[in-house]
């Protein structure tokens, strides 16, 4: 077995401009760059020989340069993001996005949930002022980059809706179904988009 | 004025080929996405790179390449005398078209197309080579940043007073009034980026100056190498602390 302190010391650390060998013996991945038949580091980090799966019409390991430092995170398609809603409209709905999985965002994103990606059903019954309220704490998934303005939402799942909601009174709601949310002040309920938390 | 004693040494005691102390740190700006401090000698420089992000003014997005802009100012305690120096002035702006240019030849643009990257260079302490000092601390700052680049940039400055290639020229050597000759270069690459030079010198002993400011970018950048795989250990090191 390969210890830690092994790996640590058998890691290839690379600069940009590093020679890391021939094209024709390597694949140029991630962090990597060729020219004239060479290829070349682009970015500080680690060195990573990938090979290449058995069958791969290519059967050259791939060479890549992965970097140690993390940026922050950025919400791609296919990802559970939490999001705070901003703006409620009659055709959709904006947000800014606050997490990605679980790691909260460093820039600002904004999302939009449209009409027909509150939920799976009846969508085209869904009213919008009935399933999101400004100030709302939803949980979505990426559909799409969307427009150049903002990424597009769906909360067309179970698990995905609002999780977290203040009442008119000023108290944290409780869910009571997957349309509904009360008021523990007043007992009020109010009409919104669910989650069904886990 | 004697700018070289008869022992051989400058008025700081280095030898003419010698290189001022380089001292470099990476990640000292938290919020920018990239940042470095540079030193070289008495010379000190921060940079901070922000990006790759949005383009801020849409009509100057381009749709193959990145945009990249860069913006270089003195402190007003960097030099002697105080003195409250603006970012448009004539010299400033001379600098950071110097600075954007060679490290535009530097990135891969065209994997960055429709966005924008933004390199803020601030003079903290100015002893001559100040314009060396803002390359070498951008590139390293690029680096830091996660920014694909074609090799580091380094760069360092080269003159000729009393009859002698002196390297890395500090500010009472650049007041000289002999040439001063800035170069940035592609130390992998054996290319060069920079080259500038003010006042006049023959083409033989221009080419030997050359060569002294080359050879002195190329161990400049020998040493941020260095520091940028040191700074990898580092992150790797703390990476592995939080696996377990």
């Amino acid at each position: 077995m390969k210890t830690k302190a092994m790996e640590d010391a058998a890691a290839i650390y690379r600069t940009p401009g590093e020679l890391l060998g021939s094209a024709f013996d390597y694949i140029a991945g991630t962090g990597t760059y060729t020219f004239q038949n060479k290829v070349y580091a682009s970015l500080v980090g680690v060195q990573h020989i990938v090979e290449a799966r058995s069958g791969a019409a290519d059967l050259r390991p791939s060479i890549e340069v992965r970097r140690e430092k993390q940026r922050g995170a950025i919400p791609q398609p296919g990802d559970i993001v939490t999001a705070k809603i901003a703006k409620v409209q009659a055709r959709m709905a904006s947000a800014d996005i606050v997490c990605v999985g679980q790691r909260a965002v460093k820039e600002k994103f904004t999302g939009t949930v449209r009409q027909q990606d509150v939920r799976a059903t009846e969508i085209d019954k869904v009213d919008m002022h009935a399933s999101f309220r400004p100030g709302d704490i939803i949980r979505a998934e990426v559909l799409s980059l969307g427009d150049a303005r903002a990424y597009y939402l769906s909360t067309a799942k179970n698990e995905l809706g609002v999780v977290s909601a203040m009442s008119v009174a000023g108290a944290t709601m409780v869910p009571i179904s997957w349309q509904e949310m009360q008021c523990p002040l007043t007992n009020q309920t109010e009409p919104r988009k669910v989650a069904k938390v886990e | 004025m004697e700018y070289i004693s008869p022992e051989g040494l400058r008025l700081d005691g280095r030898r003419p080929m010698e290189m001022r102390q380089l001292h470099a740190e990476l990640g000292v700006i938290a919020k920018a996405d990239g940042s470095a401090t540079f030193e070289m000698g008495n010379t000190k420089v921060v940079a901070a790179v922000y990006g790759p992000r949005e383009v801020q003014n849409r009509s100057q997005q381009l749709q193959e390449q990145a945009l990249v802009r860069c913006e270089y100012s003195m402190a007003t305690f960097s030099t002697g005398e105080r003195r409250k120096r603006g970012k448009g002035d004539r010299r400033s702006t001379e600098i950071s078209l110097v600075i954007r240019q060679t490290m535009e030849s530097a990135i891969l643009t065209h994997l960055l197309p429709r966005s924008q990257i933004d390199i803020f260079v601030q003079v903290l302490q100015a002893d001559g080579g100040t314009r060396s000092a803002c390359i070498n601390a951008a590139a390293l700052a690029l680096a830091d940043a996660g920014i694909p680049m074609r090799d580091l940039v380094a760069s360092c400055a080269a003159g000729f007073l009393n009859n002698t290639p002196l390297l890395d020229l500090n500010y009472t050597e650049d007041s000289g009034g002999g040439p001063d000759v800035t170069v940035g270069v592609f130390p992998k690459l054996d290319k060069i980026s920079l080259l500038q030079m003010d006042s006049k010198l023959p083409i033989d002993l221009f080419e030997k100056v050359l060569e002294l400011a080359t050879e002195g970018a190329k161990a400049t950048a020998e040493y941020m190498r260095e520091r940028l795989s040191e700074n990898t250990r580092q992150l790797v090191s703390a990476r592995g602390l939080l696996r377990f």
